[in-house]
Parts: C-alpha cells; sequence; structure tokens
C-alpha cells in the first residue's frame, strides 16, 4: 500500500524559491458555484453565500515558503484551483522544483508534517476552518489513486470471502478516500474503528436484500 | 559538507514555524545547544503558548521535528533533536 516516493517531477522550471500567484483571490474563489450542491465534506459548506478570501490563503503561502527556504528546499510554491468537490473555503498549494521529493518524505511523513503545521497557522479559534491541502510533484494525486485502486480491490475481496477487511491506521485524509472509493461498490460498506492515530477503515460485506435469507 | 550554516538554518526552522504557531512570537527563543554529536536545538516560547507547540497528543511537536529531521538530513546531518524546554 505504500507507494513510493517516485521520481516523476514535475516541470521543474527556473527553480526560483519565491513564486507566488498575485491573483490568489480569485484563485480560490474559483470553486464557488451556485449549483455546486452535495459536498461530501458537507460540514464547511454554506450553499448560496459566495465564499470571499481572507488573506489565509496568501498567510499560507508565505508560512510555506518561510519553512522551505529555511529548510534549504529549492522548491517552487503555488496556489491551485480547488477541485469541484471541495468546500470553496479549502486552500489547495502545489510544490514543485528540484527538492519536492526531500519536502514528501518516507511514505509522504514530511508533506503531512508540514501540511499539519500549515493548517494550525492559519486555523485559530475563532474563525471558520479552512483546510489546507498541500501536494509535492503530484504525490498525492498519485497516492490517492494508488489506494482508491487498493480499496476497489479489496473490497471485492472481501464479498468475496464474505470477511471483514481491516486496513492499516491511516489519517483522515485517507479514510476518506477509502470510504469515497467504495461508497457505490456493491455488496459492502465502510465505516471506521478505533480513535485518534490508531483509526482504522474497516470493509464489511453486506448481504444483498434478495438472498437475506437464502 | 558540514559547515555553520548548516545549523543556523535549524535554528531558523524552529523559529519560523514556533513563530507562526504561537501567540507571542518575540518571545521565542530558539538555541543550538553545543557539544552534542547531533545537532540539537532547544526551543523556549511563553509558557502560555506551550502548548501551541507541543500540539494535542504532541502532534504539532512530532511534525516540527519530522520537518527539523529532513532539514538536518538535507544538510548532511543523520538526524537532529528538538528539545522544548520551559
Amino acid at each position: 500500500m505504500s507507494s513510493n516516493v517516485d521520481e516523476t517531477l514535475a516541470g521543474a522550471d527556473d527553480g526560483a524559491a519565491a513564486d507566488k500567484p498575485t491573483d490568489a483571490a480569485d484563485a480560490a474563489a474559483g470553486g464557488v458555484d451556485e449549483h455546486a450542491e452535495e459536498a461530501p465534506r458537507a460540514l464547511a459548506a454554506l450553499p448560496s453565500e459566495p465564499f470571499v478570501e481572507d488573506g489565509r490563503a496568501d498567510k499560507a503561502l508565505d508560512f510555506l515558503v518561510d519553512v522551505l527556504t529555511a529548510m534549504g528546499l529549492d522548491c517552487t510554491v503555488d496556489l491551485m484551483e480547488n477541485d469541484e468537490t471541495d468546500p470553496p473555503g479549502d486552500i489547495r498549494i502545489e510544490v514543485s522544483g528540484d527538492d519536492a521529493d526531500t519536502l514528501i518524505g518516507k511514505k509522504g511523513q514530511t508533506l503531512a508534517s508540514i501540511q499539519f503545521l500549515a493548517n494550525r497557522v492559519i486555523n485559530r479559534p475563532s474563525m471558520p476552518r479552512r483546510h489546507i491541502l498541500i501536494d509535492a510533484a503530484g504525490y498525492r494525486a498519485r497516492r490517492e489513486n494508488a489506494l482508491a485502486t487498493m480499496a476497489c480491490r479489496l473490497g471485492k475481496q472481501a464479498v468475496d470471502e464474505g470477511k471483514i477487511i481491516t486496513f492499516e491506521p491511516m489519517s483522515a485524509q485517507d479514510r476518506r478516500v477509502v470510504h469515497l472509493a467504495l461508497a457505490k461498490f456493491p455488496g459492502v460498506v465502510t465505516k471506521s474503528e478505533g480513535k485518534g492515530a490508531t483509526r482504522r477503515v474497516q470493509i464489511i460485506p453486506v448481504r444483498e436484500t434478495a438472498d437475506a435469507e437464502g | 559538507m558540514p559547515g555553520p550554516a548548516k545549523n543556523e538554518s535549524l535554528v531558523g526552522l524552529v523559529e519560523v514555524v514556533a513563530r507562526a504557531l504561537v501567540d507571542h512570537p518575540d518571545q521565542v527563543h530558539v538555541e543550538r545547544v553545543k557539544g552534542d554529536k547531533h545537532p540539537r536545538i532547544e526551543l523556549q516560547v511563553a509558557p502560555e503558548d506551550i502548548g501551541k507547540v507541543i500540539g494535542k497528543d504532541g502532534r504539532t511537536a512530532q511534525s516540527i521535528r519530522v520537518l527539523l529531521n529532513a532539514a538536518a538530513t538535507k544538510a548532511g546531518a543523520v538526524r537532529a533533536f528538538l528539545d522544548i524546554v520551559d
């Protein structure tokens, strides 16, 4: 399951350490749409109210640039447009460049840490929470694909063997990928068991109503 | 390629992260402790900010250590240690 750091570096242009887009407000507001109804993470999604950039996207970018510079990493930081399924307040940041692999770390550990800290820095009590999602050299996108593929394979195995399959403990973000991948998968339901850092996803086969009393 | 700049950057990293996390950035003090085999960085913050740099279950402190180790590796050290002192 642990897809390692692999070496497809997205176009490492001239590697200026602090390349920030100035149209932060535009990019972050890009995902707002009147008919963007049921976002899966409905907690943060307030419909109809258009999202207004409050400067925290810039704050997150500044923080990242400062940290990467202090770490001596040669990277470029860009604010990305949100996915359609993202709550409009989410902030997506992509890091690229020669040292992006160092930022990923073993099993994405370093990337997860910097994302956690960035979320801590820009989310203070008394403000609505905005998630920061940081990717480096496409690592998270690749990993989510691999995780979703594995989830479907294990979903099939759960149905075939009629047994509950339990994952290793994963982050909330990774668990969400598994839940979404199997949400429409016939014959199984998913749920998470355990607390804190040991919370795991379970794939549970369910009998179809048709052969319930077979 | 070890040099004086290498440990300065570790101190700088902890400073940048700690200052961004706390309510009193002016009271953040970071120092490299001399005499250890591996770089050891001491972080001191205002008493009411200690919880902010440690975090629930020590998660914030752990995340700072992960970044510190990545930076130390990049600078040629095997690993680095972070102490939060009060």
